[in-house]
């Protein structure tokens, strides 16, 4: 995207917020509605069938994206709907008054609200696990929290505010040792690094499209076949049934089981364009997700350091770049940074101010609100070195 | 930046009339608070009345330069108002005589949050 913002080449930095898109997305999407756009699943004509299979081709390059088995893959607008999902779903039929589900301070509210929701429907109480000082999870509290014997313990891979890669699979085996079903929240982890769901083993994964390349309205709900055979339908309706009579109705097979209505096909061809895109991202293309992964290690170590050298910043989450990914989040002394990223906006830097979608966690840390830059495959160290650049003018503004 | 320009950035460095009534129950002193859901800042805003006539206005709360000189410039502006003049006014009117300047779109959540707050006040 080549834009100019007052004046000043536009210099995306809020790519945790949502990522661009390389124009084979875009090119994937508009040759689909142009050579063969048409509803799944019906209509014995050609182009139904051409959409269909279009469907089906991006279910499987996503599940083998994750290594997962295709009819694991729910196809939902994002990450937030996946966590819904699962909510209303497994959750008002599993939870019952007195059961504990288990989360994190480091949470984006999509996944502490559903559960807060459904812990009000059904008398299941949620605990917050907190955090250590640098901004990692607790582990004493977590082994403590499973000590209640939570029916769900849900957690995100790598935090959106932080920054913080959790150590997954470790959080996943505790809990399944107590007999819990584990949700994690990738949004922020699989744009960035290799995900196997086999390795970390939880029982439902989520994910967005838009944050790794992909489209917007296009999200992944992963989960263990087991688990969704059993679970009742999230939305009913078309597309999700098999029989319907007047008094009742049996459902269709996994995925479509969980597929109400009209799917977003335009999206997941996208989406499986944006798949491609990163699996052969750099040198040597068959490791195209650990490139991704070093290329973001990097900028992550190169702003923390480039950031730390202004005194009036303090960096948010752990300052060891290997245990962070795709942001850098840090408080400025002095200066909101709602006004921080008015100035950095004046000369076309564009950043995120606010909570993040964390309240809880900000007010734990005793901010109101912190900025994030936040990276993505495009992301250059230039673009660090142009962000340290303009936060100079904070201070001819502040005299700060 | 011109919505950083002197006097806002003054009324920022110098907020007026920052400070409570305390908790005690005064009938007349009105007072509303509200917060702004994408940032968590926060405004209480404490009106004295006497005899149909705002005679002393406090505020307090946490936000950036551009709600805590909003807050500072109408909290100047309504002392010694009358009530029935300024609860006829508009939330548009507030911004214009009250606050005295303008900020980007984006910024408007954070130049409304005071006068939301007042006009809840008013309304009252």
């Amino acid at each position: 995207m080549k834009r100019e913002i007052n004046g000043h080449p536009l210099l995306n930095l809020d790519s945790g917020a949502t990522s661009q898109k390389p124009s084979q997305v875009l090119e994937a999407e508009r040759n689909y509605y142009e050579q063969h756009n048409a509803n799944v699943h019906r209509g014995a004509h050609t182009l139904g069938d051409e959409a269909t299979l279009l469907l089906a081709e991006s279910r499987q390059a996503t599940a083998k994206f994750i290594g997962a088995s295709d009819q694991e893959i729910i196809f939902v607008r994002n990450t937030t709907e996946a966590i819904n999902l699962v909510a209303y779903s497994w959750g008002l039929d599993n939870l019952k008054e007195g059961n504990v589900i288990v989360t994190t301070l480091m949470e984006h509210h999509a996944n502490l609200v559903p559960w807060q929701e459904v812990g009000r429907r059904t008398g299941a109480k949620v605990e917050v696990v907190g955090l250590t000082p640098d901004g990692q999870v607790d582990m004493d509290d977590y082994r403590n929290k499973l000590k209640l014997h939570p029916k769900l313990v849900s957690f995100v891979q790598v935090s959106n505010a932080l920054g913080t890669i959790n150590p997954v699979a470790e959080m996943t085996k505790l809990a399944h040792k107590v007999g819990a079903v584990v949700l994690v929240d990738g949004a922020q982890a699989v744009p960035h690094m290799r995900v196997d769901i086999g390795e970390i083993g939880c029982d439902f994964y989520a994910f967005s499209g838009h944050k790794m390349l992909g489209p917007m309205g296009i999200g992944v709900l992963w989960g263990k076949r087991a688990l969704l055979e059993k679970m009742s339908p999230f939305l009913t309706g078309g597309g999700m049934i098999n029989e319907v009579y007047t008094d009742h109705s049996t459902w269709a097979e996994l995925p479509e089981k969980f597929e109400a209505g009209t799917p977003n096909v335009a999206g997941a061809v996208g989406l499986m364009s944006a798949i491609k895109y990163l699996e052969k991202l750099g040198l040597p293309a068959q490791a195209g997700m650990d490139n991704v992964r070093e290329h973001d290690k990097q900028l992550v170590a190169y702003s923390i350091q480039q950031l730390q050298k202004i005194k009036e910043i303090r960096i948010l989450g752990p300052k060891d770049s290997s245990q962070r990914s795709g942001s850098v989040s840090f408080e400025y002394q002095g200066v909101h940074a709602h006004d921080i990223a008015a100035i950095l906006d004046s000369q076309g830097v564009a950043v995120r101010s606010g909570h993040h979608c964390t309240m809880p966690l900000h007010n734990s840390l005793g901010v109101v609100a912190s900025i994030r830059a936040s990276f993505n495959v495009y992301t250059t160290k230039g673009d660090i070195d142009a962000l340290v650049e303009a936060l100079k003018k904070v201070k001819e503004v502040f005299k700060k | 930046m011109d919505m950083y320009r002197e006097d806002v950035m003054d009324h920022y460095e110098h907020p007026r009339n920052q400070g409570s009534f305390g908790d005690a129950q005064d009938k007349d002193v009105l007072t509303a608070r509200d917060s702004n859901a994408s940032c968590g800042d926060m405004v209480k805003f404490y009106i004295r009345i006497a005899k149909g006539k705002i005679i002393e206005v406090k505020w307090e709360g946490i936000g950036c330069a551009i709600t805590t000189a909003a807050a500072s410039k109408l909290s100047e502006y309504l002392q010694g108002q009358s009530l029935k003049v300024v609860q006829k006014m508009s939330e548009e009117e507030l911004v214009r005589k009250g606050v005295g300047f303008e900020v980007n779109p984006g910024r408007s959540k954070c130049l409304m949050l005071p006068v939301i707050v007042v006009g809840k006040i008013l309304k009252n």
